[in-house]
């Protein structure tokens, strides 16, 4: 896994352990794992989103596809695709 | 300018512990009370089940009995093999109210629910206390503009699935002042909480059962409850001008307009939403 790719996980698990729960959540889900089915709200992940966009520096579109929403490894591959 | 606070503290998980009602053979409600003193029910839409409620009804719920429940056939309440008609959710709703020993209530509908409303208060008059009709699905001279966005969302539906439908009623039914303050990280993450408040059949039989609901002026000048009309300046679907002439069809009704709010306009202003109930219960408790 090339290392841009990785370092934007850690950064979302970052972001989610100030914002959803601490470790209980982080530390459970795994990369590819549905962060709905491991009982994100979708509150929870409004909040995400938004401190992505501070944090990698980039405005979401409403055109993104439900499934680069689905998981951290998804989230991250977004992020990755958008710096081109 | 709105802040949308509650939509941040949504939490749509059920309650374990709340036995069901039964209401008629095969069927139990999922239901939620929070509250005392006067009976305020509030009538679910085929899109918003009980928990959705919630955050919008908090202050309601420091003054009154505050009584919610699923539509049998939709969020937790039973299953059946065909859609209920609307007769039958009333009799469901007054099987309901029975159970917990309401005799009276006030009835907030809310778009697809305003018709369910009206009807329980004409055929259940001696059960209804006053009528709170949010965003009206008929306007002054019928609902075919209403059948027609059905229609049209249906064939989204059947053609796009649960996230066509959502991209297709989300700029229609949110304000504007809501789709700006809460922007594309709004948007796509409660496209997630969407896809999981109902199935397609659920939403599809919904959106067919309430195609064929009909509405008239004599319909309306039949109902004797206290009626309020509310809808948010920004409703896609009734226009405030409508509203005021819809509320005149009444014999005894009133119109409330939220500036700036949408065809759910408590999303926008929970606050005063619930102060405008307040304020048509107290008027309306006053008089006996």
């Amino acid at each position: 896994m090339p290392d841009e790719v990785s370092a934007v996980r850690q950064s979302i698990r970052e972001l989610l352990r100030e914002q959803h729960g601490g470790d209980r959540f982080v530390s459970t889900v795994s990369d590819s794992e549905s962060l709905r089915q491991a009982g994100m709200s979708s509150n929870a992940l409004v909040a995400l989103l938004v401190a992505m966009e501070d944090a990698f520096g980039f405005e979401w579109d409403d055109d993104v596809h439900p499934e680069a929403l689905r998981s951290i490894e998804s989230l991250a591959d977004h992020v990755v695709a958008l710096r081109g | 300018m709105a802040s949308y606070e509650e939509l941040s503290r949504l939490d749509m998980t059920y309650h374990d512990d709340v036995p069901r009602i039964p209401t008629r053979e095969g069927v139990e409600l999922y239901y939620e009370s929070r509250g005392e003193g006067t009976a305020v029910t509030l009538l679910n839409t085929f899109f918003l089940p009980v928990p959705a409620w919630r955050v919008y009804t908090e202050e309601l719920d420091q003054h009154y009995r505050v009584v919610s429940f699923d539509l049998c056939n939709h969020g937790h309440s039973s299953k059946v093999e065909e859609e209920p008609t609307w007769e039958e959710h009333a009799a469901d709703l007054i099987a309901l109210l029975d159970a917990l020993e309401i005799e009276s209530t006030y009835l907030i509908g809310l778009s697809t629910s305003t018709v369910f409303a009206r009807d329980v208060a004409l055929r259940y008059p001696d059960r209804v206390k006053g009528l709170v009709l949010t965003g009206p699905a008929f306007g002054p001279r019928g609902m075919r503009r209403q059948r027609q966005i059905q229609r049209a969302w249906l064939r989204t539906l059947e053609s796009h699935g649960l996230e066509g439908l959502y991209e297709h009623l989300y700029p229609e039914v949110f304000s504007a002042e809501m789709n700006e303050a809460i922007g594309a990280p709004g948007f796509l993450g409660f496209r997630e909480s969407f896809s999981a408040l109902a199935t397609v059949e659920e939403m599809t039989n919904g959106l067919k059962r309430a195609m064929q609901d009909k509405s008239s002026p004599e319909m309306l000048a039949g109902i004797q409850a206290p009626t309020l009309v509310v809808v948010g300046d920004d409703d896609f679907l009734l226009s405030p001008t409508g509203a005021k002439e819809l509320a005149a069809l009444f014999p005894d009704g009133a119109c409330e307009i939220i500036p700036k709010a949408g065809h759910i306009p408590f999303i926008d202003d929970p606050e005063g939403f619930q102060a405008i109930v307040r304020k048509f219960v107290e008027e309306v408790e006053s008089r006996a």
